[in-house]
């Protein structure tokens, strides 16, 4: 609104200022889940950021949510917490309503789609991912769609740098491309160990921080066995 | 929607382009020629903007013609893919490009079969087989299920009587029927089809 | 891709209209004497670039009587790309090649309108950059014998042209060292 003096009054002009509200936003970050033999690791960086901006160095997003599971949504933060948050909620209401039985990854799975798909016209802006291990206690990774289409996997890249991380998993992981030297056929499928597969996450973040400005600050793995759920922690570069 | 076929066989090349002559929703003619004979061993098949296409080959057709005539030599197949490519590439950056698309059968120096097509960007690909627009989504299936390197002229026809009827059962328009023509070391000429 | 004392550079093969596959023997990795240049991009300008370099290196070998230097063609490439400024050719070039002379490896990529981005390991371009990126941090190491960069250089475009749906259709690879250059054909997912 502006006035505007003339010789013979103040004119009052309306002007039309369209103001749109952008309900989402990208905290960038990227995530990686994979499925041993009787183990499960997720793994997340710790920077925040908005842009080019870093808001944190260590905010941590993959979360141990209760009955051995491992839960992360990578992509706008407060979508991401609200889904956890949301599916916590409905833990303990299952809980609550079974006697305390815990909850089985599968069940879970079933439970984030509905949560996802439940507001698949106002999506939650995240890419989603699930570690536990099965009902045979084989590790297990979901991985979500932000409207809920889900597939369980041997291992997933999720966030702002899928792209660069999915195909070294392909390669590292289920030795896409890879022959064996001695008959010449495709490479035997075979678990990795714990260790090695937490050389293999470290080794793939360390690439994307290199490569992505959205990446890095730190390294958070959760690894899920059948002792229960421990946390490591590795410093990223910072630049 | 026109189409446009090509397939390399052994000792000669199959060119095939439809019939029909369409102008927004009406065919106008049941017995157009979207091909022009370059030289003995050279012909030009083509599709695009109306006005384009056969200023374009004709153009080229009477380039090839007065190249033959000041040299005294015939132009053989790649030099006339080169030059098309090159007239089509720098169209590109004109303030009006020609929007056609080139498809060029022929016998490479009087002996060796060859088939190119060129896109209006001046996308060369030299192939054994090709078609271009909605055509190639429909036949290039059938045609890498069925062709076979250095299959004769009987079983090339063969395979564009397949490439014809799939065509015929799922363009949804009537195209009319496909001119065929076979270069071959006699020169070019019609097929009965 | 630099090794010790070799050089690789590898493309896929595919050339496609948007979703449909037009052509798998599309080369993108020219010679130019003992120089290799890999571009992507538009098809056409693809052609019409290496049309023009291979007369310039022509040219370049008639005026000084011997074949053109990586760190030559280098610059040759990037003020070739920069003359058309504001009518650019829409194409991503990589330049890689053994200087003659020093034996020293050397690679090299532009943008589309010739700022050189020097690398000391390797550089990518075209559609499956992303992938590549990440398939090069992951498995380069320095100094890497010619059999060895071969095996990284391929699984590394491989894996990286899986991930894409606009690469692929099969690949070559060169390993170049100071006396010797080795073209190989690698098999890869036809879809």
């Amino acid at each position: 609104m502006s006035t505007l003096a003339s010789e013979y009054s103040n004119e009052v002009t309306h002007d039309v200022i369209e103001h749109r509200f952008n309900p989402y936003s990208d905290n960038g970050g990227t995530i990686l889940g994979i499925a041993g033999e009787d183990f499960a690791v997720l793994a997340g960086d710790t920077r925040h950021t908005t842009g080019y901006s870093i808001n944190s160095r260590y905010e941590p997003k993959v979360f141990n949510i209760g009955d051995d599971l491992l839960l992360t949504a990578n992509g706008f933060q407060a979508d991401g917490t609200a889904l956890i948050k949301n599916f916590k909620n409905q833990l303990i209401q299952y809980h609550f309503n079974n006697d305390n039985k815990k909850m089985s990854i599968e069940s879970s799975a079933r439970l984030i789609q509905h949560l996802l798909y439940g507001k698949r016209f106002f999506p939650y802006y995240v890419h989603t991912i699930l570690a536990g291990l099965d009902s045979e206690g084989k590790g297990s990774i979901y991985s979500f769609d932000p409207v809920g289409s889900y597939e369980r996997e041997q291992c997933r890249a999720g966030g702002a740098a899928a792209s660069l991380i999915m195909p070294f998993l392909d390669n590292q992981v289920n030795f896409k491309n890879q022959l064996d030297p001695e008959t010449g056929n495709k490479k035997q499928l075979k678990y990795l160990k714990l260790e090695e597969v937490v050389e293999l996450v470290r080794d793939a973040f360390s690439s994307a921080t290199e490569r992505h400005i959205h990446v890095g600050d730190g390294l958070e793995i959760l690894i899920v066995t059948k002792e229960g759920v421990r946390t490591e922690y590795y410093p990223l570069k910072r630049d | 929607m026109d189409i446009i076929l090509g397939i390399r066989v052994k000792d000669s090349v199959i060119v095939a382009t439809s019939k029909a002559f369409t102008r927004g929703i009406s065919i106008l003619k049941d017995n157009d020629d979207k091909t022009r004979t370059l030289n003995q061993f050279n012909l030009l098949a083509f599709t695009g903007d109306s006005g384009d296409t056969t200023q374009f080959a004709e153009y080229i057709q009477a380039n090839i013609q007065l190249f033959s005539m000041r040299e005294n030599t015939e132009m053989d197949s790649k030099s006339i893919a080169s030059y098309i490519r090159q007239q089509l590439a720098s169209s590109l950056r004109s303030r009006k490009p020609y929007q056609v698309q080139i498809m060029l059968g022929g016998l490479n120096k009087g002996i060796e079969p060859f088939l190119t097509i060129i896109d209006y960007l001046g996308t060369r690909t030299d192939l054994p087989y090709c078609a271009h627009g909605y055509a190639a989504f429909y036949t290039m299936s059938l045609l890498d299920h069925h062709y076979k390197e250095n299959m004769s002229l009987e079983d090339g026809l063969r395979i564009l009587k397949l490439c014809h009827e799939e065509l015929d059962k799922r363009m949804p328009v009537d195209f009319k029927g496909l001119n065929v023509k076979v270069i071959d070391k006699d020169g070019v000429r019609d097929v009965e089809f | 891709m630099v090794g010790k004392d070799c050089v690789a550079i590898a493309c896929d093969l595919r050339l496609g209209s948007q979703s449909l596959g037009v052509s798998n023997n599309f080369e993108k990795v020219f010679q130019y004497g003992h120089v290799f240049m890999g571009l992507t991009g538009l098809a056409s300008d693809v052609l019409t670039v290496h049309e023009n370099f291979r007369m310039k290196t022509n040219l370049y070998k008639m005026r000084e009587e011997r074949e053109i230097e990586p760190e030559s063609m280098a610059n040759l490439v990037s003020t070739s790309l920069y003359e058309k400024r504001f009518g650019p050719w829409f194409v991503g070039p990589i330049v890689a090649g053994i200087n003659s002379k020093s034996g020293k490896p050397f690679v090299c990529a532009f943008d589309f309108i010739g700022c050189i981005d020097y690398a000391k390991d390797f550089v990518v371009s075209g559609t499956a950059a992303d992938q590549l990126y990440g398939m090069c941090e992951g498995l380069y190491e320095p100094n890497l014998e010619p059999e060895d960069l071969f095996e990284t250089i391929s699984q590394a475009l491989l894996n990286a042209a899986d991930r894409d749906a606009l690469s692929g259709w099969g690949a070559v690879v060169y390993v170049i060292t100071k006396d010797k250059v080795t073209k190989r054909y690698l098999k890869s997912r036809q879809d």
